[in-house]
């Protein structure tokens, strides 16, 4: 056998050894050798508007036109910046697996998106749609805490390092846990009451939703996200929404807080006043 | 290494170790004393002096007796449990919560184990030294308050729920009647604070430079720095409407541009040492200050959505607008 037969596959082998050791990322860790997520971290997609794929269209909630299906009389005025662009989806399988009996109020809350969309009215997020809103939002991660503050109404989520057993209620943003899968922190979290929704497109759940999420430094500067739906009331089989999330450098690291709650008194509370406004 | 230089050496190193060994204060691994966890501020005592006291500190008899018979003591306290028997009638006054709800503290404000008798310290009469003006604008806005229903916004922030009850989530960080939970989680450059009511988060940036002047979060802009290892903390740039902070258990006036120093000191396992100094030269005739004690609470601090559930404030202005029609 020539030397350079035994070589050629010996030296491909080193080779891709010393690539994948270079290409391996390390990421920054917390005293206690954990990796540290913190950070000021947001999505650069549209999964907010719709986690399945979608074509663009002129406005969230559209009426027959004519021709086309046109925005629905109270967004008309929006314009463009109304407008829905394009996406490709975060769904692994492209499909949310809908239970044919629970389709029907997906498409009612879509309908009804201005009036039923808990984020019109700037409510508590919910997990997962809290992570990929059009806002930042930070996590505090150290060996004691792992806390995440979010800039849409000001929610939070303090996830607890131990298994703390059954949520002892429902709550908006439920009761979430964390554990280790290696460098992939997994949060497991349940506890949810039925009043959040997923996306724009009213995409929903029930209160037995358990999502367990995973995050995986990819680089200093992103993060692999996972979160598994699981809802057997509506849904046929457990589902993954998979996205990067981006870390904010800079003079864009900075969160300011976006307390939404003053912005929405008018759509809310308008008609009680002593003299309602045009 | 010549032997001056070597026994200075040792000397140093000693010393490092032996003030090591003392140590007993908490630190994170980057040094600075360790604040996270979870705190209450729940206590009987009042931030202003009541009339009938003359002095800061009480005896532990004082202490007792106001903690049983004091404004907020236990027999007070079993009062509040004012919600009339059976269904209300039209007109009938709604009372205010039963006792399931209140945990404004059981015990006297102890700082450094002295009791108090007002969270105040400074001046010595234990009030707020509002000027002629200060005191107009503080009345003014408690009579609209009282008085006017006609817009959402004319309400208090914390019927609003964009923050909590009176001065909870402040700074000053001050008692109210229950959820006097605070969570303090801590970076290298950032120090956030997590108060219960209305789930709001304070950023305390480290070393760091106030926002751009229109920028007017609630609960004000936050800028502190360490001095030895106590957390100092200057706030100012509070939302213009964060005005009066009213609540049962204190009332404070304060403006947009008043400016509150803060400084967190941990004391001890236990303990956080609290002190405060609001200044404000357009409506107090001097800065005033108060201390208080953070003391650990069991966690977790479970979620107060507030804004989704809101009946109140939509049922006042209704209540108001069915009023002018009757």
């Amino acid at each position: 056998m020539a030397p350079s037969r035994i070589l050629a596959p010996l030296c491909m082998a080193l080779c891709s050894l010393i690539a994948s050791h270079a290409l391996a990322y390390e990421p920054p860790r917390t005293a206690g050798g954990k990796v540290n997520f913190s950070g000021v971290w947001q999505v650069l997609n549209t999964a907010n508007d719709s986690l399945e794929a979608q074509p663009g269209r002129a406005a969230q909630v559209l009426r027959d036109g004519p021709a086309v299906p046109v925005p629905v009389r109270d967004l008309v005025a929006l314009g463009a910046t109304g407008a829905i662009p394009p996406s490709i989806g975060v769904v692994e399988g492209d499909v949310i697996p809908y239970r044919t009996s629970a389709l029907a109020q997906r498409e009612q809350n879509r309908a009804n998106w201005i009036t039923a969309d808990p984020e019109v009215r700037c409510y508590l997020p919910g997990i997962p749609r809290a992570n990929y809103m059009p806002h930042p939002f930070k996590i505090v991660h150290n060996d004691d805490s792992l806390f995440f503050n979010y800039a849409y109404a000001g929610a939070v989520r303090n996830v607890a390092l131990t298994d703390p057993g059954p949520a002892p209620l429902d709550s908006w943003m439920g009761q979430s846990w964390t554990r280790w899968e290696g460098d992939t922190l997994v949060i497991e979290t349940t506890g949810f009451n039925d009043r959040t929704w997923f996306d724009r497109s009213g995409n929903y759940h029930s209160d037995k939703l358990k999502v367990i999420e995973r995050f995986t430094r990819t680089s200093d500067h992103t993060i692999d996200y996972s979160a598994t739906i699981e809802d057997a009331d509506l849904f046929t089989r457990p589902w993954t929404i998979r996205m990067p999330l981006y870390r904010r450098v800079g003079r864009d690291e900075i969160m300011l807080q976006f307390n939404c709650v003053e912005y929405v008194e008018e759509m809310m509370y308008g008609h009680l006043r002593k003299e309602p406004l045009d | 290494m010549s032997r001056a230089r070597f026994t200075c050496l040792f000397i140093l190193v000693h010393a490092v170790t032996a003030s090591a060994a003392e140590d007993t204060l908490p630190r994170m691994p980057w040094g600075d004393p360790d604040l996270q966890g979870i705190w209450s501020n729940a206590t009987v005592t009042t931030l202003t002096r009541p009339d009938e006291v003359d002095k800061l500190t009480l005896t532990e008899a004082e202490a007792t007796a106001v903690e049983k018979y004091g404004l907020f003591g236990e027999e007070a306290r079993r009062e509040i449990d004012n919600l009339p028997e059976g269904d209300l009638q039209a007109g009938e006054n709604v009372g205010g919560y039963n006792a399931a709800w209140i945990d404004a503290g059981t015990r006297v404000l102890r700082v450094r184990g002295e009791p108090r008798s007002s969270i105040i310290t400074e001046p010595l009469d234990g009030q707020i030294p509002y000027t002629l003006m200060g005191r107009g604008r503080f009345y003014w806005q408690g009579y609209k308050w009282m008085t006017r229903h006609d817009n959402p916004e004319e309400r208090p922030d914390g019927e609003r729920c964009i923050v909590g009850f009176g001065s909870t989530g402040g700074p000053p960080m001050l008692p109210v009647l229950y959820n006097n939970h605070y969570q303090f989680v801590q970076t290298p450059s950032e120090v956030l604070i997590l108060v219960e009511m209305s789930h709001n988060v304070r950023t305390i940036r480290l070393d760091s430079e106030h926002l751009p002047e229109v920028v007017r979060p609630w609960l004000g802009d936050s800028i502190g720095h360490w001095e030895g290892d106590t957390l100092v903390v200057r706030t100012t740039q509070f939302h213009p409407q964060q005005n009066l902070r009213a609540a049962i258990k204190h009332q404070v006036y304060m403006t947009s541009d008043s400016v509150v120093e803060e400084r967190f000191t941990r004391t001890n396992e236990r303990e956080i040492l609290y002190q405060f100094t609001v200044t404000d030269d357009s409506i107090y005739t001097q800065p005033w200050r108060g201390e208080m004690t953070l003391r650990t609470a069991q966690g977790p601090i479970y979620e107060y959505a507030c804004h989704e559930g809101n009946y109140g404030l939509p049922n006042i202005l209704a209540g108001a607008r069915q009023a002018e029609k009757e």
